[in-house]
């Protein structure tokens, strides 16, 4: 830990744009965890306040203060893994100093443990093994496709297997022929909207950059997929990068922004190792970089690592992130598109959205518009995981039935089981059960049943469980990743949370209604971002849809 | 200040010289924090490395005692970079050919020598300063308590008159004043040079008019005597002192001769709240009403009149300083002393200061005005020199650099300076009586650069003794980067570790300011 | 303000919206906070300084506005021309009510001595005012006070702390000191300073700005606490600050003829309601034992004795009618205080130019 060693660290970022997080990286990998030290280090050579920087990095999960830290183990304790023996499996490893971490985006293959950079699955400390994050099934309803068109082709990680079939051919076809506008309109009439919940339109977020006044501009992935029970975003990153690159270089192509960054979750060590390689990769080739494709058209990507909070998957927080400053959302408007990073104007779109804007520029608006049900527009990957034969990844036409999803390709429950109920997405849309299972896969459809699509995380619970306790735990993780800032969500999750699993809260029915309700009307009404806003949705509809569990759980206290 | 204080958020561009304001006026260093907070620039020029020099962007540290040289050189760069402002210059100032023609010598290389800084980062100033829109220079006793210290002062009026940076909003020259009442003070006319209202002594129609309302017909026309001058003729022609809340001794360079003058009167009366230093050396102490018990009025660093308000009795049988004052007059038969109350005070003084004429003691505790209030219904002057100058254009003024009064040699190796600390005020009268203040200071220590601690042979809490030609100071050494390597640093707070022991190597010649801020001196190990 | 800039505002102000039914004028980027409480609207809050940029934490002062479906925080939310506010609709003040018993069952006490800081009666103010002090919601108490610090001056009693983050905002936006921060997330969040230790060993100078604004006494004057017990209440007398020359208003707090400690004036012409760590807690040498409380003479030996004022005035009259008649008018000398007021200085300066006809007056500037 010389100080010689410090500097180097911190000169490999210092020049970079968003330096904190790397350089924090770079002390946590090399000293096991963040000592004072490191920190007194950081502070002095980027310039931030100690006091600061030390609330900042005990505000993330991962950055261990311990030595060793880094390399104990970390196991899934999520909302699927914990269906699935992930508190088990904690408890094996307790012996080797393991702890909890939050959904980590496995819940196709329970259950994950991060130990140092590598991910291991398994549900024992025996059968712990490095595995390589499952594949999407071929689609099982037989439908076109537009993002896992090719994904499960060999080979497709790579430059060559990508360009294989017609990979960077809508970059190229954009830098030679295009005009910004032109890819404007073309986005903009395929009627693509934010995949990662939020649903605005691409086309419409990409005009108001290209407008905005302000330089640099700047295009952020959002991968940061932390909702509990999505991994859709980790299938595009692992098996097809360069989707996510290429969409990349073409939102920055449309709005006349240079730079990029990708801001991907702490726990996809490997995703990160498969980017910077396909990073690498398509700079070598002249696909990203300097005047890409012999044009006028510079974009560089700088890949950033997040260090585990939920919250930085808000926009206005993961900007935050980014910076270097406190990850809290910002206060909105102004919104990104004017005031993005470092308050320049920045487009900011989740890893979906990005992966499916080369497809759309080579195949052209209509057709995209075209693979969607009942008049709505394109496609919607979903995360299906919980008690399911066939969990996995799925691209479904907007509009599909939820029950064709659950039953025809998905193949049901568990043999003797039926479906108590889904969650939407991801934890944060709550339960659907009952009569309301009988919807499209589409937000007026699932609005319409009191939840919404979201980032299409969907848990499935059978018949053999106890929805309070599954409310509880997804009422736990949202008070664990609150950040803090607005009263209603830091007080509210946290009182719904002890409400739920019966640490505190009335006896008496009718009063511990009233309060659950009343928490969840404030929340949802005042809020400051949508963490609190969404997570009532899990106490509303589990009073709706349960209320005989709700009943015995509050007189069994 | 020729501005507010509501400006210091304002400026584009900062240039702090000889003033530690994020200790000696925390709140007012508060708006500059702002102004870099909105992407402000600020260059400090400091031989020490204050916490203001952290936050520079710009960083001179300059040897103690060679502001001119800098400023000089940063006046060169700003006129050969085409950065000064000649519709300004036009308009408002005078002198600007020759001051042009003066400057073509003060090449940032031949400064580079004298301050011991790179020439590059005077350039680097020289070209933030002139872009500055506006630009504020903000100074301290950094500035002015040196042999030099109105060259000094000149020659930041120089940098300010050729970008334009007078009579604007966020820009000014805008010295810090130290006590609560210093500015007060001078606007009362207890200064030697002028009468109430910053008047000159020289003016004949002020002195007709004073001599009348004072009914003094021999009131003299010039034939000042300030407190350098006073001190040294104790015992001489001065025989008789009456000395209200100064503590002269301690506060005053050169203390042992401070003492022995002093000593030498024939009486001398003492106005305090406390047993001081000096009143221990006073044939009558009198014992004054303190602040919080006080009615009074103040006037602040930017020019503001403020009311003080008295909210507990006075302790056992202290009075007021202008009853005590009062009292002594009547006793001589002076005329005008039948003040029955602070506010009889005041309301002359308003009636006598042209400054002040449209302010009494109503008024001031009704609302807080910037002087010059010259009537009734006017709204006060935030910022000076709008339209014009007091004495019409602005003037260049040529001036040289000069050695401070000592240079380090042989014998007296190390540069001392000296100042304040944050917790500390003054003597510590006040702070060394409230209660926790010795929490985070207890002590007086020698600040002093590691290697240079290394070299000498000193560990942190080890004894030195500091000499200079005037006298000596035992003190405990601290080793700190905020002392350059051959340039030490004490406070004069406290009482066991008179400091002033060492200073009063000279004077300026036209105010006789001290030179507080630089002198030479040998550092010795001593044993306690 | 001068004429020019009063015009200004009134012109800017021709921009009007509506506020629970009125039209009411408004200047670009006001917010609607502002407009409200321009308009007296008493809107609540617990998180707002007007000195600090508005934060959005509380969520106490959200209106509805016509054509957006969530209420806004009206501190952080512009207004626009047109736009449709209702400032305390029923269902507004639900949500209030809830946020409020939110925030009562985490805290340990909401009932605080008002000598812990200007603010800290904020938070039982609005208890009271909204009726929240139901009991319901209980549950976990957040935060943890800071029992080792030792310093003399701020009470860190986070058990009291509701996670406004006035104080963290203060310390970097008002001071530029950021000593403090907050530490980890959620209902564990934490107000700290680097890696957790005393105010003595971060950046922090003292200036009391986070007692200052603390809402619920969870930073507290250490100092005025001392007098906790003495009877009376506190009265406050503005006055000036008897420091540095920037002439920070402040109040005074006493009780009877106790002075027990010092308030920022937050609307100081001077300080905006700031101060240093001598303004604010160096106040105390006023009632020190060692003040001088009756004339003293000097005796043959040396020493000093007390006397009474006749008898001292009329001895140091003496001495300079002696030296005037001895010497003549040249021979006397006064030195004026750069700290008393200046009834003080210009009595001193009067003294000399009626008294001998000279100038031989000066003061410690040159000092």
């Amino acid at each position: 830990m010389s100080a010689a060693g410090n500097q180097q660290l911190i000169e490999r970022f210092r020049h970079q744009p968003a330096p904190l997080l790397p350089v924090l990286h770079a002390f946590h990998d090399r000293d096991g965890f963040l000592s004072e030290d490191a920190l007194r280090a950081v502070s002095e050579g980027l310039k931030i306040p100690l006091a600061d920087l030390f609330g900042t990095v005990t505000f993330y999960h991962h950055f261990s203060r311990e030595p060793g830290g880094l390399n104990k183990p970390r196991v899934c304790t999520g909302n699927v893994c914990s269906l699935r023996g992930g508190n088990e499996l904690l408890a094996a490893l307790k012996s080797q100093g393991a702890t909890a971490m939050p959904c980590s985006g496995r819940c196709d293959e329970p259950v994950p443990v991060l130990r140092g950079h590598e991910t291991l699955v398994g549900t024992t400390p025996e059968n712990l093994r490095a595995s390589a994050s499952p594949l999407p099934a071929p689609n099982p309803g037989g439908c076109e496709e537009c993002i896992f068109t090719h994904i499960r082709e060999p080979g497709r990680a790579t430059l060559e297997g990508y360009k294989r079939t017609g990979g960077y051919e809508a970059l190229t076809k954009a830098v030679r022929e295009m005009s910004p506008a032109q890819l404007l309109a073309v986005v903009t009439e395929s009627k693509l909207a934010g995949r990662g919940g939020a649903g605005f339109p691409t086309g419409v977020k990409w005009k108001a950059v290209a407008d905005a006044a302000g330089n640099p501009k700047s295009v952020v992935c959002n991968a940061d997929e932390g909702e509990p029970g999505c991994f859709k975003d980790r299938a595009i990153m692992d098996h097809d990068p360069h989707a996510m690159l290429e969409g990349m270089a073409l939102a920055g192509f449309a709005t006349g922004a240079a730079r990029g960054f990708i801001y991907l979750r702490y726990e996809y060590p490997e995703t990160f190792r498969i980017l910077e390689r396909a990073i690498a990769e398509a700079e070598a080739a002249g696909l990203l970089g300097a005047n890409i494709l012999g044009s006028a058209f510079s974009f560089k990507i700088h890949l950033r690592r997040g260090a585990g909070a939920y919250i930085c998957g808000e926009e206005g927080s993961l900007l935050n992130s980014l910076e270097g400053k406190h990850p809290f959302p910002r206060n909105k408007p102004p919104y990104p598109v004017t005031h993005g990073f470092e308050n320049l104007p920045t487009a900011v779109n989740n890893v979906e959205t990005l992966a499916s804007v080369p497809p759309i520029v080579r195949n052209g608006a209509a057709w995209y518009r075209g693979l969607g049900r009942n008049g709505h527009a394109g496609t919607k990957l979903i995360s299906l995981s919980g008690d399911i034969q066939r969990p996995g990844n799925y691209e479904v036409p907007i509009g599909l039935p939820l029950q064709t999803l659950l039953h025809e390709w998905a193949g049901g429950p568990l043999s003797g089981r039926t479906i108590q109920a889904v969650t939407m997405a991801g934890l944060s849309g709550g339960f659907l059960a009952g009569d309301s299972l009988d919807c499209t896969l589409d937000e007026p459809s699932i609005r319409s049943k009191g939840s919404f699509l979201g980032a299409g995380g969907i848990i499935v619970f059978d018949d053999s469980r106890n929805m309070v306790a599954a409310a509880h735990d997804a009422m736990e993780f949202f008070a664990h990743e609150s950040c803090g800032k607005c009263f209603p969500c830091r007080i509210g999750t946290q009182r719904l949370t002890e409400r739920l699993n019966g640490e505190a809260g009335p006896r008496d029915l009718a009063a511990w209604t009233e309060e659950v309700r009343d928490i969840g009307a404030a929340m949802r009404a005042t809020s400051a971002c949508g963490l609190g806003m969404a997570a009532p949705f899990v106490t509303d509809s589990l009073l709706k849809f349960f209320p005989k569990q709700v009943e015995n759980h509050v007189s069994a206290k | 200040m020729s501005n507010p204080l509501a400006d210091m958020a304002k400026p584009d561009v900062i240039f702090c010289i000889g003033t530690n304001m994020t200790e000696c006026h925390p709140v007012a260093a508060t708006g500059l924090k702002k102004a870099m907070a909105r992407g402000a620039k600020l260059i400090v020029a400091d031989p020490r490395r204050i916490r203001l020099a952290e936050l520079a962007d710009v960083y001179l540290p300059i040897r103690v005692g060679s502001d001119v040289a800098l400023l000089l050189a940063m006046a060169h760069v700003i006129d050969r970079e085409g950065l000064a402002n000649h519709e300004f210059i036009e308009a408002r100032t005078a002198g600007w050919e020759e001051f042009r023609q003066h400057l073509k010598a003060f090449t940032p290389e031949w400064a580079a020598k004298i301050c011991e800084v790179p020439a590059k980062d005077i350039e680097s100033a020289a070209l933030c300063y002139g872009r500055g829109k506006p630009g504020a220079i903000y100074y301290t006793l950094g500035i002015t308590e040196h042999i030099c210290g109105v060259d000094n002062v000149q020659s930041l009026c120089n940098l300010a008159l050729m970008t334009g940076n007078l009579g604007v909003e966020g820009g000014g020259i805008n010295p810090m004043r130290g006590q609560n009442n210093i500015q007060g003070c001078g606007d009362c006319g207890a200064e030697t040079f002028v009468f109430p209202g910053s008047v000159p002594i020289t003016d004949e129609a002020a002195r007709d008019k004073f001599a009348a309302a004072y009914h003094r017909p021999d009131l003299d026309l010039g034939h000042a005597m300030t407190k350098v001058t006073g001190l040294q003729e104790c015992g001489k022609s001065i025989r008789a002192m009456l000395i209200d809340g100064e503590n002269t001794v301690i506060s005053d360079p050169d203390k042992n001769h401070c003492e022995h003058a002093l000593k030498a009167l024939d009486h001398l009366v003492v106005i305090d709240i406390f047993m001081t230093e000096t009143a221990q050396l006073a044939h009558v102490v009198l014992p004054a009403t303190a602040w919080a018990e006080t009615d009074g009025v103040a006037c602040n660093t930017e020019r503001r009149v403020q009311r003080l308000r008295a909210a507990v009795p006075p302790a056992g049988d202290s009075r007021p300083d202008w009853w005590i004052i009062a009292q002594i007059a009547k006793r001589l038969g002076i005329p005008g002393f039948d003040f029955q109350s602070p506010a009889d005070v005041f309301n002359e003084l308003c009636s006598l200061s042209p400054t002040y004429g449209g302010l009494d003691w109503d008024r001031v505790s009704r609302e807080s005005l910037n002087w010059p209030v010259p009537t009734k219904d006017h709204p006060g002057t935030p910022i000076l020199h709008v339209d014009n100058f007091t004495n019409g254009r602005g003037k260049f003024m040529r001036l040289g650099y000069r050695d401070p009064a000592e240079v380090v040699d042989a014998q007296f190796p190390v540069w001392l300076t000296t100042g304040r600390r944050l917790q500390s005020y003054h003597t510590r009268t006040q702070t060394g009586r409230s209660s926790g203040i010795d929490y985070l200071l207890s002590e007086e220590s020698l600040e002093v650069n590691p290697e240079d601690a290394v070299a000498w042979g000193f560990q942190d809490g080890d004894w030195a003794t500091v000499s200079s030609r005037r006298g000596s100071v035992k003190i405990k050494v601290r080793a700190t980067d905020r002392s350059p390597r051959g340039t030490v640093f004490a406070s004069f707070s406290f009482a066991d570790v008179p400091v002033n022991n060492l200073t009063g190597s000279g004077y300026d010649p036209a105010t006789h300011t001290a030179e507080l801020k630089v002198c030479a001196v040998r550092i010795e190990r001593a044993t306690n | 303000m001068t004429e020019h800039s009063m015009n200004a505002t009134a012109m800017e102000r021709k921009l009007t919206m509506t506020l629970d039914g009125q039209p009411v004028g408004f200047s670009e980027g006001e917010t609607i906070y502002q407009v409200a409480q321009r308009a007296q609207k008493n809107v609540p809050t617990l998180c707002y300084d007007e000195r600090l940029e508005a934060f959005g934490a509380c969520r106490l002062c959200v209106v509805e506005v016509e054509g957006v479906k969530a209420p806004v925080a009206s501190c952080t939310t512009k207004v626009t021309p047109g736009m449709i506010v209702r400032s305390g609709s029923p269902t507004i003040e639900k949500y209030r009510k809830t946020l409020l018993e939110l925030v009562v069952s985490e805290n340990r006490e909401v009932d605080v001595n008002p000598l812990r800081g200007f603010a800290s009666q904020e938070l039982t103010t609005l208890v009271d005012r909204y009726g929240a002090r139901t009991g319901r919601f209980k549950g976990k108490k957040s935060g943890t006070s800071n029992k080792s610090d030792d310093n003399p001056f701020i009470l860190r009693d986070y058990d009291l702390c509701i996670s406004c983050y006035r104080c963290v905002r203060v310390c970097a936006e008002q001071e530029g000191d950021y000593a403090i921060s907050m530490m980890n997330r959620g209902f564990s969040t934490q107000i700290t300073t680097e890696f957790n230790g005393r105010l003595k060993d971060s950046d922090c100078t003292f200036c009391g700005q986070c007692v200052q604004t603390c809402p619920t006494g969870a930073l507290a004057d250490k100092k005025a606490l001392r007098a906790a017990d003495l009877p009376g209440e506190v009265t406050k007398t503005r006055t000036i600050c008897p420091y540095c020359g920037v002439g920070c208003s402040v109040d005074l707090l006493t009780k009877g003829d106790r002075l027990v400690g010092v308030q920022p004036a937050m609307d100081g012409p001077a300080n905006g309601g700031a101060l240093c760590i001598k303004g604010q807690f160096a106040f105390d040498f006023v009632q020190h034992e060692d003040r001088l409380k009756k004339p003293l003479l000097r005796q043959a030996d040396g020493s000093f004795k007390e006397t009474d004022w006749d008898t001292a005035l009329d001895i140091a009259a003496a001495g300079f009618r002696r030296a005037l008649e001895q010497h003549g008018r040249r021979s006397i000398y006064g030195i004026a205080s750069g700290r008393a007021p200046h009834e003080a200085a210009y009595s001193m300066q009067k003294f000399i130019r009626a008294g001998f006809g000279t100038h031989y007056i000066d003061n410690c500037s040159r000092a």
